[in-house]
Order: C-alpha cells, then structure tokens, then sequence
C-alpha cells in the first residue's frame, strides 16, 4: 500500500472517482462486493430456475431420488395441466399410433403415454376466470381511482387527510375479516361463486391502491397547466381529459399493472368466496391431482404459466417497483 | 354560427361546476368502499356477538361477550398467537437485516448491477400460493431441491423441512424456520429496494467530509448512512410486520397449518374456524375483530409515517 | 510553509480533457481564485487537489510532499463545501470539534482549539443548534469552523458562498477575506463570479473549457487580458472588442469608422501583426471620454443608471453595442448621438484568429 500511495495506479484512471476509492485494498473489498451481489443473486433465483426446469421434467424425471439437474425436456406437465385424458383401450391404442400424425402435439404427447385428450380441463376455464376478474377489476379499479386521485390531488375537501386514510385502511384488513359478512351476504344476494361478485370485491380492494399511488402520479403534475387551460377557457372537465390525462399515462400504466398483479395473484378471497364456476387459478393450483398423487409437473407447468407475465411486466415496471409497493409513498 | 354564440352547441354544453366535479369523481370510489369494508366491519362486529354457524340452518343468537372471553381462554389460541408472533419475529426481523445488507452492498454501482437488482424483485411479485407450493416440492426429502443442493442425502440422516423432523427425529419448530425462509426469500429484496433508495438520496458531500475528516467506516455508517436511511427503514418494518400478521397464502400453499399445528398461523386457524369444519362464523368473528384491532394499532403507525414521509417532499 | 504546486496535472474522460494539463504554484498564504464559467474544470482541479478526485495524469505536491496518490485527509488540507456538507446528527459544536477527534486529539486540547475558532468568527450562539436549523450563512460559518480548528496548510473552498442570498454573500465575502487576512493561510478559492475573484484574491486562475486562459493578479487579468476570453469575462460589462483592419496608422472598424493609432503603440503594432491586417480593438467602458470632438461616434440604444456613473449602451454601426460610462450629470435620452475618444494607455490589441492579445514593449 505504502507502494501506491508514493507511485499511484497502474493505469490511468479515465473515470470520476476518489483517491481513496483507488487502492489496492479499496479495489478488493469492491470485487468483493460484486461478488457477494452476485452470490446472492444466484442463490435467490435458484427457486425460480428450479420451477422453470421442473415444468419441462417428466412425471419420473420430478420424482426422481436425487433430484435429476440434466434430462430431457418434454411439453407433458402442460399437457397434464391443459387437459382431461382417458386411458385408450388396447385396440384403440394402436389404431391411435398409426395415425399419430393426425393428431396435435398435445394429443401425440398424451399418445406417449396411452392416453387420448378428451377435453380441455377445468384449469383452462380457471384461467379464463382469472382473466375475465382480473381484467374488469383492474379497469373498474383504476378508473375510479383516476377520478378520485384527481379530485384528492385538486380540490380541498373537507376531511381529506381522514378519508385518505380510510381509503387506505382497508389494505391493512386481513383478508378473512372481510370475507366472513362478505361470504354471508353474497349468499344472501347470490352474488357467491359469481364474475360479478369477485369483480366487486377486488375493484373495492385495489381502489385503495390505486387511489393513492394515482394521486401521487397527479401531484406531479404541475397545475399551472390545467390553471392555463381554464384561464383559455376551457371547463374544468375538459382540462382533465385533454391535459391532465395524457401525462398521467404512464402513471396509470403503472397502477394498471400493479392492480392486476395484484388481482391476478389473489389467492385467499378467490378460495372463500368461490367454488366452481367463478374459481379463478390460483385456488386451483394447489389442487392438481392426478393419477397417483400430485402432479408435480403439472404444477410446475402451470406455475410457470402463471408466473412470466409477472416477470415480463416487473422487468417493464422495474423504475415503479418501489412507488408500486409502498402505495406511491416513496420515489425512485 | 360562430363559436362564441350563446346558442352554439358548445357554448350551450352545460358546465360541470368543480363542485359538481367533485361528487362526481369521490363518491363512486368513497360508496363502492364503504359498502364493501365499512359494512362488513360492521357485520363482523355484530355476529361476534353471536354464536351463529353459516351451515346452520338457525338465525344468529346473541351471546355477548361469550365468544371473546372463549377466546382469550383459549390456550390453544394462545398458542396460534404465540406462533404467528415467532413467525413475525423472525420473518420481518431476518428480512430486514438482509434486505439492509443487500441494499449497503449494492449501492455501489458495477458492471451488471442494475440488471441483477431488477432479478431480485421478482420474487416479490409472485403469487405467494404459487411460491408456497412450489417450495413444497423443494423442501421434500427424497427429490427436493434443497436437500439436494446442501448436500443433505442420506435419506436416514436428512431433515424433512416440512414435518420438522431431522435424522428421524421430531425438531420443533422446524417447519416454522422453513416458511419463514420463503418469507425471508421472497420480501429481502423490497426491504433492500425502500433502504436503497434511502441510501441514493444521501448526498456525496457529506461523505467527502468525512473521507477528508478520517471519519471511520463505522463513524459515516452511524451518523450519516443510519440516521438518513431510518425513516425509510422503519416503514419497510411496518409494512412487512402487518403484512405478516395476515400472512396466510403462502402457509396455505405450503404447509396448510401442518406438520399438526405447528405453522398454523392465526390468520390460516381463522380461515379454519370459519370455512371448514363447523363453520363457526360467530367465534371467527370475534376472533377476527381481535386480530383487526391489534392491526389497525399497528396501521396507525405505518399512515403515519407515510404521511410523515410524504410531507418532507 | 504550505506552498502547492501543480505540475502537468490532467483529468481525462477517455479521449475528453475535463482539465488540460496546467501547472501551477501558488506560495505559502496566497489567495488563489479559479475562475470560470461552469464546466470549465475549475472544481475538477481543486478537486484533484484535495484527493476527492483522481488525477489522470501529472503530480500535485504540498510543501514540497507529494501527495498525489495520498488519502484526502492524509494532505493537511481542509475544504469547504458549496452546500456546507454539515453532518446533519451533530449539533454545531460537535460539527467543529469532529476532525479532531477523528484524528485522536486530547480533550482538553479540543476544547481549547474549538473555543479559538468559536471566538475568531462570533459563533459562539450557534453552537448548539443543529445543521438543520441555522440560515445558510449561518451554516457556512460552522463549515469554515471546521475547516479552520484543524490548522490545515491550505483551504481548498468550493464556491462556497454559491448557495447563499445575495445580501449575505456580500458580507461574507468580507469575512473570508478579513479571515484570510489574520491568519494568512493558503487558500484556493473556486468561483464563477469574477466580481468575487477580484475583490478577494491575490492571483487568479482564468479557466475556460479545461484551459487555463491567465494566471495574474486581478490589476493583471483586468488591465492586460491574455486573450479575449479574459476580456471578455472579467469586468462588468466585460471589454468592448471591435473587429477591424489595419490601415496606416489607423484601424478601419468593419462597421464603419476609424480609429487612430497612437503613435507610440504604431511601430509595436505593425511589427507584431506581421503583415496581417485584421485585428480586434478593445477597450473598457471606462477607457472612453465623451468628447463632442471625438473621433468615434454612435447613438445611445439604453442607458443604465449606475449611482456614481451611467452605462450607456451605444450602437455604433448596425448593432454592434458597446459599452462606455458616461458622467451622472448629463442626460442621454435614447437615440441621441454622442462622440468619445478612447484614453491611449487602455486601449488593447487581439489577434482575430489566435484570440492572444498583441502585446509590445510598450506595455508593462
């Protein structure tokens, strides 16, 4: 060290940088550092790889005792996952295996192990569940937000401090609290086990989200453009259509997103409130069983399924991530 | 017609006044929440009154406080509590060291740094009953992962995470440690996000200060880097504490409650008491109102510091 | 002694100089301004100085040490920061006392070197206020505390006195100065207010575009500018420079008009321009004498009223605006013409192309 401090790096240093961020034992700890991220980094995706991998094994391959890292990838958890099969009587069979090219990849899949698809299965229609809730809550859910984040953001209301945070209360409930009367009174109104009734309860649940992280958005927008436009002439609805709107795109793109994770995700009221016809797929998920137990692969198929929109859209929101999660309190 | 006619169709559009405007875009939202939380707070409160079954076919009867000083009895209950209170502890406790430590060594910027930051938040934007149960093929003994990955083969001398037994041998709590790992897993990183955007907002300067003063490391971590990042930190450890209270996917997908009670977490004994078995909507009532109060106490907090954090913009 | 030396230090960005290899030697107890528009690689220099950046090349010795590659605080030095960089968790006391104990001093001995720094700038009531709290001028006191209560060879300041209200720059432009003055240490002052850099230093550092443009006492860089940067920049207004061709022994304006030699700078003249014939005239808004002979002429297009003097604003030909004062007494509405001659001795020379002033023996 004594060495450097007299002659000074090897190289020339071309980037902005402090003296004492040069030496020798500053430049260690500094890979050091990259190296402990990187670690880390690994380890914590390793879950993920594992689901990605586990979705291409074999129902053996997933079973296997150690657990197998190299096989051969096959489309058969999505094709556990996607469909209803029967078992192919022997005559069948081999009828079947003559005209294998007839059938889609699915079908010469399940050929492979004597089956013949007979319907797609009920997680299909799960999924179709989970985007028809998913998709009108969050519309309903960010329009409503929208309106009342501008009003909150704009106006002096009476109260606004004690309503913000009644608006935001209703995030800190566990959902189980909510559900019982919920349960009790869709029975009641036969709205239990419906479209409309999950749509209703997820848009009251995200509006809390979608209130607060919208306003945040509108705060940013500075006023002396819609305070210009009334000036000119305009109303003042016109002014939020024509020029608060536009700016705030992408700040509604962002709670759109947020909003449909978050209904996309949902777990806990989906399973109290439904049974069979408005079941959406994570309640689903969990019960996949098959001949012999629980389909892993299958599992795994439809995990994978469920879970890469999400980490497309993280990776597209990843500058919101933080305001996402804090409900808007806390910028990047 | 010209435009500034009065009959002209856009002079005779009726303008919406602000005030107008304002019932317009509130009450929508204000009613939509109010019938879907208020209402059923009510609800709740009425049937903890009462001893009411959903499956029965009996109207509601009052009872009074019955149903709440069973509970407070109940040292079964007691001991849900006292899990869900370990649970909290260690989850939000571990998370916040790690997320600390991964926040400190990422705030230097290198080669790769901003790609493997966005890696570690997908974690948290994943379905937690989808995180549960695929956990659970991990933690299994003969072909799960974890196991594999640490070395921990032997079948007769190996632990099953998930029925908190090691070597054959019962190990309490074990099953407990396991979820809190996937807790652990999964929120880290949006505790080492909120400490780490804390950490950007320090300005260099005092740090050059320190550099030409010969402060210690451990002098700019305690009176610059700590004092400056609190607030932000403490607002990740409320966040998290209430959301650990509630916590119930992610047991549900991985353990449901088991192995016997050992992960059965109040808001999963809750869910228990209501939709399974008898449904004892009454008890469950009382024993959710139970559960609200201490949240909301808690909730309090966390407004607080939210508005707190917000006003020094 | 606390002498600093610069020699061939640069600060490169791959292919792009943040500084152009200088040198420079500023002696024990000099007041050294680096002065310059922003980007000009002032702060980059003092901060390479001080070690809170890396130099790519060349070596800075302090007292004759060299501590180039050294730790910030291994060089003796003390900086000021532009936004004061006051730890925030610290009352002020506990601010100036810090870099003593960092450095493990008795406390007995702290007390006593904190009191002296205390007294020397009438602190004494903010003491236990923190950061927080205190008015940016208040601030900036308990850095220069700081600074001060280490005894350091040299100040190193960053445009210290950029944050703060015009009202309170003015006086504590005054009390640098006057702590300068008392305790005579060497200190490097960086600055974009050239009125700041002359009232306060010794010498000062021109710098534009990582260039050092002069190096010269401020009587230096105001009266015999380098090149027309520096007229430009120093003075408020900056010198009037007006192109011309040189005829004879006179310089034909481009706009119009001519401008006679004097005799004494005519022979200098011709023999530094060397057959070229275009050269730029300049000359400082005090330089000229409203004369109703004179020999230039042009319409007033504003006036400012200074106090002790007015600025007038004369188009001379086509827009080409100079400056000159004229005398408060007299009114000059818009539009009127005047005539002024300019005073030989501060008439200046610039060569178009190279920008340098031309300079004879008959200047010193």
């Amino acid at each position: 060290m004594a060495q450097f401090e007299e002659v000074g790096p090897a190289k020339p240093i071309t980037e902005s940088i402090r003296v004492d961020k040069v030496s020798p034992r500053a430049r260690v700890f500094h890979n050091l550092r990259a190296l402990a991220v990187l670690v880390m980094a690994i380890v914590g995706l390793i879950p993920i790889f594992v689901m990605v991998v586990t979705a291409f094994k074999t129902r053996s391959d997933v079973v296997a005792d150690p657990p197998k890292v190299f096989f051969n990838p096959t489309l058969e958890g999505f094709v556990y996952l996607f469909t209803e099969r029967a078992l192919l009587p022997q005559a069948r069979l081999e009828e079947a295996q003559a005209n294998a090219e007839d059938l889609g990849l699915f079908g010469r899949i399940a050929l492979e192990s004597g089956q013949e698809i007979t319907a797609p299965s009920d997680y299909v229609n799960r999924l179709k569940n989970s985007l028809i809730v998913a998709g009108v809550s969050t519309v309903t859910s960010v329009v409503l937000g929208l309106f009342a984040a501008y009003a909150f953001s704009r106006f002096n209301i009476a109260g606004k401090d004690d309503l913000l945070f009644f608006i935001l209360s209703t995030r800190m409930l566990p959902a189980v609290v909510v559900t019982i009367p919920i349960f009790l009174l869709y029975r009641q109104l036969g709205l239990h086990d419906t479209y409309l009734g999950m749509i209703l309860l997820y848009t009251a649940f995200n509006l809390s989200f979608s209130v607060w992280l919208l306003k945040g958005f509108i705060d940013e927008i500075p006023r002396e453009y819609e305070e210009a436009a009334l000036v000119d002439g305009y109303t003042r609805l016109q002014a939020f259509f024509k020029i608060v709107l536009p700016q705030a795109v992408t700040g509604i793109a962002a709670t759109t997103v947020f909003c449909l994770i978050f209904a996309w995700n949902e777990y806990a009221f989906a399973l109290m409130l439904t049974s069979d016809q408005a079941r959406t797929a994570p309640p689903s998920i969990a019960t996949m069983l098959g001949r012999g137990g629980i389909e892993w692969s299958a599992i795994a198929a439809g995990s994978l399924g469920f879970l890469i929109p999400v980490v497309i859209i993280t990776f597209a929101l990843r500058n919101y991530l933080l305001r996402g999660v804090t409900f808007g309190a806390i910028r990047q | 017609m010209s435009s500034t006619s009065p009959s002209h169709p856009a002079n005779r559009r009726r303008h919406l006044s602000d005030r107008a405007i304002l019932n317009l875009f509130i009450w929508p939202t204000l009613i939509l929440l109010i019938a879907m939380n208020i209402f059923p707070l009510f609800y709740s409160l009425y049937l903890s009154f009462t001893n009411y079954s959903a499956i029965a076919r009996q109207i509601p009867v009052w009872i009074g406080f019955d149903n709440f000083s069973k509970i407070l009895n109940d040292e079964q209950l007691w001991q849900y509590f006292a899990i869900t209170g370990r649970y909290v502890l260690l989850s939000v406790g571990l998370q916040t060291i790690l997320g600390f430590g991964m926040a400190m060594l990422v705030r230097e910027k290198f080669r790769g740094s901003g790609l493997l930051t966005t890696l570690i938040l997908v974690p948290m934007m994943l379905s937690p009953v989808v995180v549960g149960l695929f956990w659970k093929l991990m933690y299994n003994p003969t072909f799960g992962y974890v196991n594999f990955l640490l070395g921990l083969t032997n079948s007769s001398t190996a632990p099953d995470f998930l029925a908190s037994s090691w070597a054959r041998e019962f190990v309490p709590g074990l099953a407990l440690t396991a979820v809190v790992v996937v807790d652990v897993w999964m929120w880290s990183p949006f505790v080492m996000l909120l400490v780490l955007s804390g950490l950007k907002a320090i300005p260099d300067y005092l740090y050059e200060a320190a550099a030409i003063d010969r402060a210690s490391s451990w002098f700019q971590f305690w009176r610059i880097t700590l004092p400056q990042v609190a607030p932000l930190l403490l607002i990740a450890v409320l966040f998290r504490t209430i959301e650990a209270i509630k916590s119930f996917d992610l047991v549900m997908g991985m353990t449901g409650g088991g192995p016997g009670s050992q992960t059965e977490l109040i808001a999963v004994n809750l869910y228990r008491q209501a939709f399974q078995g008898q449904f004892r909507t009454g008890p469950a009532s009382a024993l959710a109102y139970i559960i609200l109060i201490i949240i909301i106490a808690i909730s309090n907090l966390y407004i607080r510091f939210l508005n707190q954090s917000r006003g020094d913009d | 002694m606390a002498t600093i030396q610069l020699q061939q230090v640069e600060k490169k960005f791959s292919e792009f100089y943040a500084v152009k290899p200088m040198d420079l030697t500023i002696a024990d107890g000099e007041f050294v301004s680096l002065l310059g528009p922003s980007g000009c690689g002032k702060t980059t220099t003092l901060r390479m100085i001080s070690g809170l950046e890396t130099v790519s090349g060349g070596t800075i010795s302090l007292d004759g040490r060299n501590v180039t590659w050294r730790h910030p605080s291994d060089r003796n030095i003390a900086f000021v920061f532009q936004f004061y960089a006051l730890y925030p968790h610290m009352n002020a006391r506990q601010n100036i006392a810090f870099p003593l104990q960092a450095e493990g001093m008795a406390k007995a001995d702290i007390e006593k070197r904190v009191e002296e720094v205390v007294k020397l700038l009438h602190i004494e009531s903010l003491l236990k206020t923190h950061p927080g709290k205190l008015s940016g001028g208040d601030k900036q006191r308990i850095a220069l505390a700081r600074a001060l209560v280490r005894r350091p060879a040299a100040f190193l300041m960053d445009e210290p006195l950029g944050a703060l209200d015009a009202e309170f720059r003015e006086s504590m432009r005054a009390e640098i100065k006057r702590l300068h003055l008392s305790i005579h240490a060497t200190t490097v002052y960086v600055t974009h207010d050239q009125v700041e850099a002359m009232a306060m230093s010794d010498r000062i550092v021109v710098m534009s575009a990582a260039e050092v443009q002069q190096v010269g006492t401020p009587a230096e860089v105001y009266y015999d500018p380098a090149n027309l940067f520096v007229a430009r920049f120093i003075g408020s207004p900056g010198m009037n420079l007006l192109a011309g061709q040189h005829v004879g022994k006179q310089i034909h304006l481009t706009g119009g008009g001519q401008y006679v030699i004097p005799d004494h700078l005519h022979g200098p003249l011709t023999e530094a321009l060397n057959g070229n014939n275009d050269i730029i005239l300049g000359f400082r808004p005090e330089a000229a004498e409203i004369n109703p002979d004179g020999t230039l002429t042009g319409n007033v297009y504003a006036t400012d009223m200074h106090g002790a003097y007015t600025m007038l604003h004369i188009n001379l030909n086509e827009n080409e605006i100079i400056h000159i004062r004229g005398d408060r007494a007299i009114s000059f509405p818009i539009g009127t013409q005047v005539r002024f001659d300019l005073k030989p001795d501060m008439v200046r020379f610039f060569h178009p192309k190279t920008e340098k002033a031309i300079r004879g023996e008959a200047h010193s």
